[in-house]
């Protein structure tokens, strides 16, 4: 699954799904697969700005359709949010897969990845948070030692 | 992921094409995992596996992309076929029509991968004998015509499974070492790890007629 979440798009194919797409937003109608094919490119994409623009894509098609077609757009959702490190959101559109369709074995390796970011993810912050705290208390302690100098002089 | 001293000498790119319903996951699955999945839900996009296996006493790691068969996905998962040094194409044995859309599967490999990769035709679900709609011997006669490699497999007994997927890396090997495969193109879909006990080997497997750069 790993492999499947951080594989890239390469850029000719992005922009080859990107001329599809504005070909038909400018004759007015952008169909449900244009807009899909062109939204999973840009997830792919190395910069966060095309993967939020693919988010919105997805959206707006997960409204737009019947439970049975959203799974595609729940699951991509979810692999576009993790990647730019939206871990809560990640799990929550992969949850909603996995609440239609309980035994999917690509959304379950999915969440379990998405879990193990986001206990990653919560352990870097607890380090954080103690770091900080060693440094308070480190301050706190020269202050103290400032003011006990100070006091002792005068 | 990778930990620094390779266990195997070669990473062979696959890729796995073919129509909806034939069991593309399910043999991945049976290969990697050596399970049969029943029920198994149609794939989104794409899915990866991976397995490392001996081919010609060599290690090979096989990298393979599953693909989506559902017409939606078709477009995009094309581009997963560049650089691959195998594919294994699928129909299914019981329903004809997965082995009439053969002719338009192949037309895409051909013309997105390279000249060497390997194209090995798989009839999946060989297990149902009594439901079969498509005879081995045409289907051979096909593979043949069209220089491709052939099994009969069933993911469910996993009969031929591991066969399938080491006949492609043999022919594979083959070709790297007669030299018609050329590692150092862009699109080979072969990457070579020398491993440190048989990094001297090197020099044997590959006698480069070509210029001095070999790696």
């Amino acid at each position: 699954m790993e492999e499947v979440v951080t594989d890239t798009v390469a850029p000719e194919d992005l922009k080859k799904f990107e001329k599809k797409y504005n070909a038909e937003l400018v004759k007015g109608a952008v169909s449900k697969e244009t807009q899909f094919e062109y939204a999973w490119c840009l997830i792919r994409s190395k910069y966060s700005n095309d993967i939020v623009k693919g988010i919105q894509l997805l959206e707006e098609l997960v409204q737009k359709s019947s439970k049975d077609d959203q799974r595609d757009y729940l699951f991509y959702l979810s692999v576009a949010n993790y990647r730019l490190k939206e871990y809560e959101r990640a799990l929550k559109y992969i949850r909603i897969l996995l609440k239609n369709e309980p035994g999917n074995n690509q959304a379950i390796e999915l969440e379990k990845l998405i879990e193990r970011a986001l206990k990653k993810d919560g352990l870097v912050g607890m380090a954080i948070v103690g770091g900080i705290g060693l440094g308070v208390a480190g301050l706190a302690g020269l202050i103290g030692l400032a003011v006990a100098k100070g006091g002792a002089k005068s | 992921m990778t930990t620094a001293p390779y266990n195997y000498s070669y990473i062979f790119k696959y890729i796995i094409i073919g129509d909806m319903g034939v069991g593309k996951s399910c043999l991945l699955h049976q290969f990697t995992e050596k399970k049969f999945m029943a029920d198994c839900p149609h794939t989104i996009g794409v899915e990866f596996g991976t397995r490392i296996m001996e081919v010609s006493g060599q290690k090979v790691k096989l990298q393979i992309w599953d693909t989506a068969g559902q017409e939606r996905f078709r477009a995009v998962t094309r581009s997963y076929y560049r650089g691959a040094a195998g594919a294994l194409m699928v129909y299914d044995i019981t329903r004809r029509s997965t082995y009439n859309h053969l002719s338009s599967w192949l037309t895409d490999a051909r013309n997105l991968t390279n000249p060497n990769t390997v194209i090995i035709l798989i009839g999946n679900k060989a297990d149902l004998e009594a439901q079969r709609d498509v005879t081995y011997e045409e289907a051979k006669q096909f593979a043949e015509e069209n220089g491709l490699l052939f099994l009969e497999a069933s993911a469910k007994t996993g009969e031929n499974v591991e066969d399938a997927f080491l006949e492609a890396a043999k022919k594979i090997y083959q070709n790297i070492q007669d030299g018609s495969l050329d590692l150092n193109a862009a699109e080979s879909g072969v990457q070579h790890k020398p491993s440190a006990p048989q990094g001297g080997r090197l020099g044997n497997d590959a006698p480069s007629q070509k210029e001095g750069c070999s790696c």
